[in-house]
């Protein structure tokens, strides 16, 4: 359509009026802009180097991108972004990769479930970040840090899948094989589409796992940078507003790639949550 | 030979400590000729679901046959569609897609599907709504389409499981007056299960009504009235009388309920 989105956004404005939710956006807003006041507060009271304020947070920010500090090593932030985002997108995908195939027949073969279940009930509670150690060890500081990504997403990814394969209508299941469906048919045309709903819940808690390991992970040690590394580096150098820079670039990731997250998952399925 | 043939047909469920069993259909014994429109009528957990369901392929019988033309049916089979109360429709496919999906299991090419799906959505009167998803209709068209995809598989038999159950009384009635429609232009044999003895009455041309469980034959009404048949007449009326009195002696026996209305449940 032409000059929708000029027309969307119009709609979507006096939406906001007619329905109030205006007022939910201005709360948030003032949410937001209390928040910094506070820290600003905060920051004058304890007056100590630890805690900068957000002006100096802001500038450390902005210089961060112009340089780095080379004679101790440090990346520009472009640099460590990029760094931090090709680890995750190499874990994540690699976590989707295996998660997909075993959570599918973990949740229709039972003897996949006999089989995967003991080993994943064992390793589901050690969080991951208790794994970076050894990682670093065995697989030194490239591949280390994308298996504790990996590791991170994996579960949460795998444990949606199982659960929404096993949560597939049976009506449905019913409809399929009075219209001719084999088990091979049904599992593909029937078990697998229901599951993909499931499949992008799991994929939006594990972003956010994954964007946690990643940073533990990067502080520990990391080969070719990280915003993790950064955030680590800035820190021994005592420079605390580049190192709170460093967390606030970790939230924008974060938020971000959520964000991808949760659109992809809406144009997905856009029957979900529907009868 | 008639076409759809129930034979001495039993089905035991074990019970929860495993040694006695539940007999859900005793003995069943049922001849259904080509194109007749059978309704199966009893109180709440007679069996006649569980019967359907054999017939349909999805459970099965402890002993007895069932055949059509003559053939044993073993399994599902694209020789009998079913419409289930709750529609299972897919919801990530369109209307058309739903009502392809048995056409698609046949390999069959894109344009010969098209051209059946497209008469099967015209005759169930779904044109315009081709490109819909199911959460987008409202239940009588859901279940339009329901029908549409059960019959483009152009089974023998047309299985129905309440299929107007989860209706409101308008649309059930509505529904009740396109099925015919649909019959009447299809000439599909169809077996339909329902508690409601005025849906019965109107639809069918036999009526099987079944004693509480173990559900087996009680009684069979023959309909030959002319269609529509007109609700608010004294033969309707008598007749409906005679079978609530059937049924409520197997009330007695049984504690549970059975309703004279179109509202279902």
């Amino acid at each position: 359509m032409p000059s929708s989105s000029a027309a969307r956004y119009k709609s979507r404005v006096t939406y906001w009026f007619k329905t109030g939710k205006y007022k939910d956006i201005m709360v948030m807003a003032a949410s937001l802009v209390g928040f910094i006041a506070l820290w600003w507060i905060a920051s004058d009271i304890a007056n100590t180097t630890y805690l900068p304020n957000p002006a100096q947070v802001f500038e450390a920010l902005v210089e961060s991108f112009q340089g780095g500090n080379p004679q101790f090593g440090i990346l520009p932030m472009q640099q460590n972004i990029e760094a931090s985002i090709t680890r995750f997108v190499e874990g994540f995908a690699l976590a989707f990769a295996v998660a997909l195939p075993v959570g599918l027949l973990m949740g229709y073969l039972r003897f996949g479930e006999d089989i995967g279940r003991p080993i994943v009930e064992i390793f589901r509670p050690i969080p991951p970040i208790a794994w970076v150690p050894f990682f670093l060890i065995i697989l030194g500081s490239f591949w280390g840090p994308i298996w504790t990504i990996f590791l991170g997403a994996f579960f949460p990814i795998l444990s949606n899948i199982i659960f929404g394969v096993r949560s597939v209508d049976p009506t449905l299941l019913d409809a399929a094989k009075t219209l001719g469906a084999k088990r091979i048919t049904i599992f593909t045309k029937v078990v697998l589409p229901s599951t993909v709903p499931f499949i992008m819940a799991g994929v939006t808690i594990g972003v956010g796992i994954a964007w946690m390991c990643i940073v533990a992970a990067e502080m520990l040690g990391a080969e070719g940078g990280g915003v993790g590394s950064y955030i680590q580096a800035e820190n021994n150098l005592s420079n605390y507003p580049e190192m709170f820079a460093g967390m606030v670039v970790i939230a924008i990731l974060g938020i971000v790639t959520l964000g991808i997250a949760r659109i992809l998952e809406k144009q997905v399925s856009p029957w979900r949550g529907k009868k | 030979m008639s076409m759809l043939s129930i034979q001495n047909l039993w089905k035991k469920f074990p019970k929860n400590n495993g040694e006695t069993e539940l007999v859900a259909v005793r003995d069943f014994n049922l001849e259904v000729e080509a194109g007749e429109f059978i309704c199966l009528l009893g109180p709440s957990g007679c069996g006649k679901t569980t019967l359907l369901r054999i017939v349909a392929g999805l459970d099965f019988q402890t002993s007895g046959s069932i055949s059509i033309n003559g053939k044993i049916i073993a399994g599902p089979g694209s020789d009998r569609g079913m419409v289930f109360q709750e529609f299972g429709l897919f919801p990530w496919r369109t209307v058309l897609k739903n009502i392809e999906f048995g056409l698609e299991l046949q390999k069959m090419a894109k344009p010969e599907r098209l051209k059946i799906s497209q008469k099967y959505i015209n005759l169930v009167g779904l044109r315009g709504f081709e490109n819909s998803r199911p959460y987008e209709l409202s239940g009588g068209m859901k279940q339009r389409v329901g029908i549409a995809r059960a019959l483009a598989n152009d089974p023998a038999v047309l299985l129905m499981d309440e299929p107007f159950g989860a209706l409101d009384a308008q649309t059930r009635n509505l529904m009740q007056k396109e099925l015919l429609r649909i019959w009447k232009e299809t000439k599909k044999t169809v077996l339909f299960v329902t508690h409601s003895v005025d849906e019965a009455c109107y639809l069918a041309d036999r009526i099987v009504v079944m004693t509480a469980r173990p559900g087996t034959i009680k009684e069979i009404f023959s309909i030959n009235w002319e269609r529509p048949r007109d609700r608010a007449s004294m033969e309707f009326a008598a007749l409906r009388k005679k079978i609530l009195a059937e049924l409520e002696l197997e009330m007695d026996s049984s504690s549970t309920s059975i309703k004279d209305s179109g509202s279902g449940d």
